[in-house]
């Protein structure tokens, strides 16, 4: 971008300094009538004396018999073989050297990008669901007529203020909780049109207890996760050492698979409509799941693990003793645990015993 | 030969941490994102829905054998997904009246009893007392429902109203109670003609 506009740059200082070169400026670039009209100030055109009348922009001493011979489409006719396929791709650069290096990678939404990505390629099931069913519900079974002129009592700040003891305190950012341990935790909002709790993104974890010993173990989880998911899965080392659970510090102990949108959707789809009820004896997600923020989470050991299609098909591919089960996370957008499991009730999924909201 | 003041003479520069010199940072590789291979899978339901769905499994078309739809915890309302023994001919009743309930390890005596009891006659007591639980049952999930809309009045005025109207309610239990033992004592009296 910043090569293109050069010249014209160029060519306005060129004419304010003098006339003559105004022609030469022309004829590759645009002319400005506002810059031609103030060039006739003399104050402007002192100022602009010290600069070089001629750029080695404009000036070109191109020989014309050059321009004459240059005839690309009796070049083309005249070659016998095509071109190589690389001559007519365009080859991204395959590291990023910084904002100011002039070959820039194409950005991610372009095909051509190295980290493209493409899709969607279909609408997900149960985001259709939720949007022409789900959505609308949810906003009107939560809402809350406030007639006009509801005076609402004004809830106390969370944050705490300083006192003016010092000059200093002025502009200060208010202070947290008070005490140890204490964090400020989400406030539940009421839900609107604009905040429909939906699924954000879905994290499935596993920590592989054989991976102490054996580095199989991880690997066979990971072409699981990696086959139920469809996300390659990352590998976590261990941050501390802990004794009662044999894990050492920086071994590769665990797996993780985050999947957003359209995959998300279609993971949640999957464990609701063809995994939980083939469980044995399974009664529902307990009611005490959930962070506070509205993050669900649920499991499956290994017999949960198995009864996923992905698995299913070809389950003799798996060492049957080293096939792990898993934690999955289903993270909204909801504000609220009892929220998001209103969201995921109307998804389908069965909650049981005690509601902790 | 004299040196170049370049070379004699060092550039000042500002002081400063050594870490900044060890953040050099030249080029970041773009890395291809690692992406499994997907099929388009048609998911055929047990009750005779498809849909399609991307997938990593090879296989076109999944046919479901248990899910949602033929599942009891998600169809309620559908009772020959529930697991209750058919006796309409009454063989397993004439069974038990013969030689007692000692093979059901699972079921208590009271349990027992009711469900003879809504064997040998539909829409007794029994029946009308286990209606009246579910309805109970499901006005509390409604009143959580109405509790988060209305912000906890709802239950407020729910308990008000069950306490007014608690009286009725034990009589039917009790009416259920003295149906359900009804058979009990038809058996205990059976019992004793077989010893004499």
């Amino acid at each position: 971008m910043a090569l293109r506009e050069l010249p014209s740059v160029f060519s306005r200082l060129t004419v304010r300094g003098s006339r003559s070169t105004t022609v030469a400026a022309a004829r590759n670039c645009r002319r400005y009538a506002s810059s031609q009209a103030t060039s006739t100030t003399p104050d402007l055109a002192a100022d602009l004396q010290d600069l070089e009348s001629q750029s080695s922009f404009t000036a070109s001493e191109y020989p014309e018999e050059k321009i004459k011979a240059y005839d690309p489409v009796k070049r083309a006719q005249g070659r016998k073989r095509q071109l190589p396929p690389s001559r007519f791709q365009y080859r991204p650069p395959r590291y990023y050297r910084g904002p100011l290096h002039p070959h820039q990678p194409p950005p991610a939404s372009d095909p051509s990008s190295r980290v493209f990505v493409p899709g969607p390629f279909s609408h997900t099931r149960l985001e259709q669901t939720y949007q022409s069913t789900i959505a609308p519900d949810l906003m009107t079974l939560t809402y809350v007529h406030k007639p006009p002129g509801t005076e609402t009592t004004p809830k106390a700040d969370r944050l705490r203020t300083w006192d003016d003891s010092s000059p200093y305190h002025k502009g200060r950012p208010k202070r947290g909780p008070r005490g140890p341990g204490e964090v400020l935790r989400i406030v539940e909002k009421d839900i609107n049109w604009r905040n429909i709790p939906k699924i954000k993104e879905v994290t499935v974890h596993t920590m592989i207890k054989g991976a102490t010993e054996d580095s199989a173990h991880l690997h066979v989880g990971g072409i699981m996760i990696q086959a139920v998911t469809g996300v390659r899965p990352t590998v976590h080392r261990a941050k501390h050492s802990v004794a009662q659970f044999g894990i050492r510090k920086n071994t590769p102990i665990s797996l993780t698979s985050t999947l957003r949108g359209d995959q998300a959707y279609e993971f949640v789809d999957k464990c609701i409509n063809l995994v939980f009820p083939k469980i044995k004896d399974w009664s529902g997600v307990k009611g005490t799941t959930g962070d506070g923020a509205g993050n669900i989470s649920f499991g499956f050991d290994r017999e949960g693990a198995i009864l996923f299609p992905e698995v299913e098909v070809n389950y003799d591919m798996y060492p049957p003793k080293m096939i792990p089960g898993f934690h999955v996370t289903v993270k909204t957008t909801a504000t609220s645990d009892r929220q998001a499991r209103l969201l995921l009730t109307a998804l389908g999924v069965p909650f049981y015993g005690k509601l902790v909201d | 030969m004299a040196k170049l003041p370049s070379a004699t003479l060092r550039r000042a520069h500002l002081p400063s941490s050594p870490q900044q010199f060890t953040q050099c940072r030249h080029a970041s590789l773009l890395r291809r994102p690692h992406r499994p291979y997907t099929f388009t899978q048609l998911v055929t339901l047990s009750d005779g829905s498809t849909y399609t769905q991307r997938t990593t499994s090879p296989q076109p078309i999944y046919r479901s054998t248990k899910d949602t739809r033929n599942h009891p915890l998600w169809q309620p309302s559908l009772d020959n997904l529930r697991n209750v023994e058919q006796d309409e001919a009454g063989r397993l009743r004439a069974f038990r009246n013969r030689f007692g309930r000692g093979w059901d390890l699972e079921s208590t005596g009271e349990d027992a009893g009711s469900k003879e009891g809504k064997n040998a006659a539909a829409g007794s007591g029994a029946d009308a007392s286990k209606k009246t639980a579910a309805v109970g049952a499901g006005s509390d999930e409604e009143g959580s429902l109405m509790d988060l809309i209305s912000g906890g009045a709802y239950t407020q005025s729910y308990q008000q109203t069950r306490e007014a109207s608690k009286g009725p309610k034990g009589g039917e239990g009790q009416g259920a109670k003295a149906s359900a033992k009804d058979p009990a004592e038809d058996d205990s009296e059976k019992a004793k003609k077989k010893k004499k």
